[in-house]
């Protein structure tokens, strides 16, 4: 037992945060290991940006990636002018020299909302009807009708939204907050992927790239939560082993690599016994994650979720309880809106699936205290055309489209930018996505134009090296967000 | 505490990388002795580049007031005003001015850009200008010259000219190399390095034993024979060129590619020269007479990744694919960043727009789609494709085609009823080889489509002018009649006047024998990289390399030979103070190893690894549901069985969306794009992965088997054994210790629960025969299983 104690009296906290490094990094936490600079580790442990550039108003981040490509048109934006010319051509004026997916050299003829809009709240919100459960939150949603992409395929506009580029090997947005703001939680990775499919629409591929750490240390990589098999990858020891011999096998590892220690004085070696003590943790606090059952009926209720099962309502509930312990990073995507046809029919059946959950995770967060501090994004990688694709559906769009934020100092009841009258063209306050890049790590905190990476030669940004802008008007607090550059 | 400080520097403000780099170069500064004349490359250079280049550099696009000061003539020409700068009168130059001003108005560079030169950084540029304002043309760009290895005090040191570089430095330094490093040590650093594993306990023991003067040399000349070294190099050249089993876009479709793996496995074991790997790799297709060796080595060509997403546009898809080669080979080859040039002239180095697209334009004649939504058959979609049969195809082929040939003559005279089955039965056969030929993904040269310079990069706008293949202008200008060829950019890459390519190799090599490049950033000769540590050296290992015929294997050789890659890699309180980053070299490196070869040792040291060379990648145990984000169509993975699962990782499938995780978690790159460097990182997932993959597991257990059968009788006898089989040394008391209670424990659990043992014993699928009770075999695997798991045995010293 001494060795075990041995083990556990190194500050495995500190080591593993030293450990957690790699390549440059690791170099440099190794010559900080030498000095002991104890504060050093802590800005470490504390992430890159430290203290934070402005007062940070989140401190963790709820993406609700709605894959495929939601219409606005039947989510969030009212476009009662649309409906007048259903079935004529789409005005030229519109549409001429704009890229086009799948319609590319077919007819463009309008299409009217599928489904009516409701006012909402004090704030008289316009949402689609379908989502009434989101609707009854619009004081609290900051709606915004806006968005530009520039990608019209799923996997590069993906690949746009989580990395600010559409070059391989750049780091997603969850590894840019990790990179910067570092880890709360001593048990479980800061940046977790939960994923669902859904049955109203093609389940469009998902590449690891969306949740890859690029060119940073891969420790901020995210790391999928699975509703199947082992939740983490390779979490679960092997059968008949017990916990027992798994804990005491453990203790050998990190006793022999103790003693290897003391002949060669390599800080990996402290580092890795550190990290088999947090695998050890994580074997056993994965399994307390994702165990529902402690959670209420009422709650499960709430969500509309039978427990685990790898729905995006149960995945909604876990983004809760990964956000209560501190994971810094949530993404739950829900493969299923990409409505090709039959988007009546295909709306009802994804809003059937997507708004009582999301209203459940946004509100169980109020109830709990933790939405002021959790910043929601909903939305996907672009919309939908105001044209129809095969008299029933619609094609990508990215010219124009929406999304959500709420939580985490954004203010509710509010509606930013606009598209034109037919929603085919952000026209007002146009967001790209590297404003919403630069707003979100507004609230957490971060100037977006210091959080860079050195990278041949060049200090990497994720909002790039276009003019990206916190978007003031979407803030509780504008006063600090009027950052430009 | 000078190094510390410097690094705390970088360390604390990385993310304000402008005050940080401004107080590197004040920090270098200070080392500067003041009756040195300032080094434009070292003081100078970083000044201009980060606080004056980007509006006055090579950027003709985003320059201001007309004033480019990467160009000494630019700098000084007159201007109304007076010239930037005025050569040995600073205080007519009115950069100077400019940079000390106190008018905001006036103050470069201007206050609202970010950027500030602090005071020293300002007396440094005032000292460059009245010292003269001397550039220097980019190292890099310059010819590798030869010269004479300096001379040294300490004589009985160096082995070989490189020693003589390293040493003379040393000595500069005041510094003393580190002793050479124990010979187990040795034995497992060779076996890393060269073969990608550790070595067989019989190989260390006899060479820990050879008392004749060259038994380490014969020890380097085993290992560079055996194909192992050809696996290890290919690992590394499979990064580089983003070598994948799939197409890595969307709905990442798996392609046939395999016969370029074992090209460059066949070449690397042949040690083909370089220069000729080179050319067969970009051209090979267009090589008179190209055999399929060569055609297969074009595949090259086809490596980027590709589309078949429905709604994608094929014009802009064509335009990424040939930025994706040009970015590859610029830094497979150059280690240039041109890629920064799709979009506007490069901000530091002397690359245009126009230079990238006219790489671009070499490509333009491969034969391909933008989006490939049809595909020859079902399951492939990325035509064209080669037929790679084996010789024994080709002989069985050549035999069916003769009797079908004497038939038809038979049956042109008179229609025999037998002959006729007889044709048809040929013919069946003849088909059958075809289809169980091998494709792989094929280069074909067609009419080139049209380059143009596409503004900011938007494959949408038309308006640039239309370009011709040619290497970038600054390097010179390609002396070829007609449009040149993809296979007249390889002879210039690897002609004797091409300053670079050389030396990016040699430095690629010496990372991986010394964990850092002598240029550390080994994608980056321009001047924005690092500059080398030992440059002298550099370009001798380079000019050795490539009038010494481009092999890479005597590279090596010579490399490892060395007493400077012979240095133990201890390293000690005041190294760690003094270098902790290593760039005097006056140590050796110690390092995790690349994710394959700690798979390939724990499948090594259970005795399990398969030695069979190439082949159709394998797919190794993997969990369930690994690829249910992939669609179009669903993925189901199903492992393979028998040897496939032990085989070396190299051959492992590679999805490029979904890297075997157990690769993935120590840092095995997507191979989406050029990888040059890995990350070592060190993670709780990758301790999961090595404590409960199944093919650790199964692993153990053919390891406990192992012990059991061949470690002797008693406990310790075969604790010792598993040890020294493992790490290639006997344990020390203490760790005895430490697995003799483990081994006590484990067994109390086994023996009562007999149901455990055979639990832990179904994991994989491998029988274990051995003649240990299930309880026995349990604990030992379960020791197995720890020792697979310690740093020492997957770090190489």
């Amino acid at each position: 037992m001494r060795v075990r104690e041995a083990a556990r009296s190194l500050s495995s906290r500190r080591a593993f945060l030293v450990g957690a490094g790699s390549g440059v990094g690791s170099i440099a936490l190794r010559a900080l290991f030498a000095a002991e600079r104890e504060e050093s580790i802590g800005a470490i442990r504390r992430g890159i940006v430290d203290p934070r550039d402005v007062p940070p108003r989140a401190k963790c981040v709820i993406h609700l990636c709605m894959a495929g490509g939601p219409s606005h048109l039947e989510t969030l934006d009212d476009k009662p002018e649309l409906a007048k010319i259903h079935g004529r051509p789409m005005p030229e004026s519109f549409t001429k020299g704009k890229q086009i997916a799948q319609l590319q050299g077919k007819p463009l003829k309008a299409f009217a909302p599928q489904h009516p809009f409701m006012r909402y709240g004090d704030s008289g919100l316009s949402i689609c009807s379908q989502f009434a459960k989101i609707g009854s939150l619009a004081d609290d949603v900051c709606v915004i009708n806006s968005m530009r992409s520039e990608q019209i395929n799923h996997d590069p506009a993906h690949t746009v939204f989580n990395t600010g580029s559409t070059l391989p090997g750049r780091p997603s947005m969850g590894s840019w907050v990790s990179y910067g703001l570092g880890s709360e939680t001593e048990d479980l990775p800061g940046f977790i992927v939960l994923s669902s499919i859904g049955k109203g629409g093609q389940s469009q591929p998902i590449a690891a790239r969306q949740w890859h750490s690029g060119f940073l240390p891969s420790r901020f990589q995210g790391v999928e939560l699975r509703s199947r098999g082992d939740p983490v990858l390779y979490v679960k020891s092997p059968p008949g082993l017990g916990r027992k011999i798994q804990r005491r096998s453990i203790d050998a590892i990190q006793a022999l690599d103790r003693i290897h220690d003391e002949s060669v004085g390599d800080p990996e070696v402290a580092a890795r016994i550190a990290q088999y003590e947090m695998a050890f943790r994580m074997q056993e606090s994965v399994p307390l994650l994702t165990d529902t059952s402690q959670e209420p009926q009422r709650v499960l209720d709430m969500y509309g979720t039978k427990g685990n099962d790898g729905s995006f309502a149960a995945n909604c509930l876990m983004a809760r309880r990964l956000a209560e312990r501190g994971v810094r990073f949530i993404q739950v995507y829900h493969r299923a809106w990409d409505h090709h046809g039959r988007v009546k029919r295909s709306i009802e059946v994804t809003a059937s699936e997507v708004d009582r959950a999301t209203w459940a995770l946004i509100s169980d967060l109020k109830q709990r205290g933790l939405l002021d501090q959790t910043l929601v994004l909903w939305g996907g990688e672009f919309g939908r055309t105001p044209m129809s694709q095969g008299g029933s559906g619609r094609d990508h769009h990215i010219a124009g489209y929406s999304c959500f934020l709420a939580g985490g100092g954004v203010r509710g009841g509010v509606r930013h930018g606009a598209t034109d009258e037919l929603g085919y063209e952000a026209v007002e306050d146009v967001v790209h996505v590297r404003d919403l890049h630069a707003t979100m790590l507004h609230l957490l905190g971060i100037d977006h134009r210091k959080l860079s990476y050195k990278l041949k030669g060049l200090d990497v940004r994720l909002t790039g090296v276009e003019d990206a802008r916190v978007l003031s008007g979407v803030l509780v607090d504008p006063g600090a967000g009027e950052s430009t550059g | 505490m000078k190094f510390m400080n410097r690094f705390m520097t970088t360390l604390t403000s990385t993310r304000h990388a402008v005050a940080s780099s401004a107080l590197l170069c004040a920090l270098s500064a200070v080392g500067h002795a003041a009756d040195e004349p300032v080094s434009f490359a070292k003081d100078v250079y970083p000044l201009l580049a980060e606080s004056c280049l980007p509006c006055h550099g090579p950027d003709s696009k985003a320059r201001k007031a007309r004033l480019r000061l990467d160009l000494r003539a630019e700098a000084t020409r007159a201007r109304r005003g007076g010239a930037a700068i005025v050569p040995g009168r600073p205080d007519r130059s009115e950069l100077v001015r400019r940079i000390d001003s106190d008018d905001p108005d006036e103050r470069m560079p201007p206050p609202d850009s970010g950027k500030r030169l602090e005071a020293d950084e300002v007396a440094r540029l005032r000292r460059w200008v009245a010292e003269g304002a001397k550039y220097e043309r980019h190292w890099a760009y310059v010819a590798p010259t030869r010269s004479r290895p300096p001379a040294v005090r300490d004589r009985s040191w160096p082995r070989g000219e490189i020693d003589h570089f390293i040493l003379a430095r040393l000595e500069r330094e005041g510094v003393a190399p580190s002793r050479e490093a124990d010979r187990r040590v040795l034995a497992r650093r060779l076996s890393f390095d060269l073969v990608g594993m550790a070595p067989q306990p019989r190989e260390v023991e006899s060479f820990v034993a050879d008392e004749h003067p060259d038994a380490y040399e014969r020890l380097v000349d085993r290992l560079l024979a055996s194909p192992g070294f050809a696996e290890r190099v290919a690992v590394y050249w499979m990064d580089l060129v983003r070598f994948a089993d799939t197409a890595g876009i969307h709905a990442d479709n798996t392609w046939d590619i395999y016969p370029y793996r074992d090209y460059v496995i066949e070449s690397l074991g042949a040690d083909i020269p370089f220069d000729q790997f080179t050319r067969e790799q970009l051209a090979g297709d267009l090589m008179p007479d190209a055999s399929l060796r060569q055609r297969v080595a074009s595949s090259y060509n086809r490596l980027n990744m590709i589309s078949r997403e429905g709604g994608s546009q094929a014009k802009e898809f064509l335009i990424r694919y040939t930025a994706d080669r040009v970015r590859n080979a610029s830094t497979v080859w150059l280690a240039a960043t041109v890629g920064c040039s799709e979009c506007h002239d490069h901000k530091f180095d002397p690359l245009t727009s126009r230079d990238f697209y006219r790489l671009g334009a070499f490509f333009a004649d491969i034969e391909q789609v933008g989006v490939y939504l049809q595909g020859a058959n079902k399951s492939r979609f990325f035509p064209p494709y080669l037929p790679v049969p084996t010789e024994r195809q080709v002989a069985q082929r050549a035999g069916i085609e003769g009797l079908i040939g004497e038939l038809r003559k038979t049956l042109a005279e008179s229609s025999d009823g037998p002959a006729a089955k007889e044709l048809e039965k040929l013919e069946e056969r003849r088909k059958k080889i075809d289809n169980e030929t091998a494709v792989v993904l094929a280069t074909r040269s067609v009419k080139p489509m049209t380059v143009r310079v596409l503004p900011r990069g938007n494959w949408m706008d038309d308006s640039g002018e239309i370009v011709e293949p040619g290497v970038p202008a600054a390097f010179g200008s390609l002396d070829v009649d007609g449009r040149a060829t993809r296979l007249d950019l390889s002879n210039w890459l690897v002609d004797d006047r091409n300053p670079v390519v050389a030396r990016v190799l040699v430095n690629r090599l010496w990372r991986l024998l010394f964990g850092r490049g002598i240029v550390t950033t080994l994608d980056d000769f321009g001047r924005q990289g690092s500059l080398p540590t030992h440059p002298r050296l550099l370009d001798h290992l380079a000019l050795e390399l490539r009038d010494g015929g481009w092999s890479l294997r005597r590279t090596v050789r010579t490399i490892v030979l060395s007493a400077a890659y012979r240095q133990s890699s201890f390293l000690g309180d005041e190294m760690r103070r003094r270098d902790p980053f290593n760039r005097l070299v006056a140590r050796q490196a110690r390092f995790r190893v690349d994710a394959e070869f700690i798979r390939d040792t724990a499948l090594q040291i259970a005795g399990l690894l398969s030695r069979r060379l190439g082949g159709p990648s394998v797919r190794p145990y993997q969990p369930e549901g690994y690829y249910a984000h992939l669609n179009f169509p669903r993925r189901k993975y199903r492992h393979d069985a028998g040897e496939s699962l032990h085989r070396r990782s190299v051959y492992t499938h590679w999805q490029r969306q979904f890297v075997h995780p157990s690769l993935l978690a120590f840092d095995a790159p997507t191979r989406e794009r050029c990888t040059v460097e890995r990350m070592r990182s060190n993670t709780p997932l990758g301790a999961l992965v090595l404590l409960n993959d199944p093919i650790y597991v199964e692993a153990a257990r053919a390891f406990g088997a192992m012990i059991v059968d061949r470690g002797g009788t008693t406990t310790d006898e075969r604790l010792r054994f598993a040890f020294r089989r493992a790490l290639s040394r006997a344990p020390r008391d203490r760790e005895l210790a430490v697995l003799r209670d483990l081994h006590a424990a484990s067994s109390a659990r086994f023996e009562s629960d007999r149901e455990a043992a055979r639990k832990l014993l179904s994991v994989g699928s491998l029988p274990a025969p051995t003649t240990a009770s299930p309880a026995e075999h349990a604990t030992w695997a379960t020791i197995g299983r720890v020792i697979f798991n310690l740093h020492e045995t997957i770090a190489r010293y």
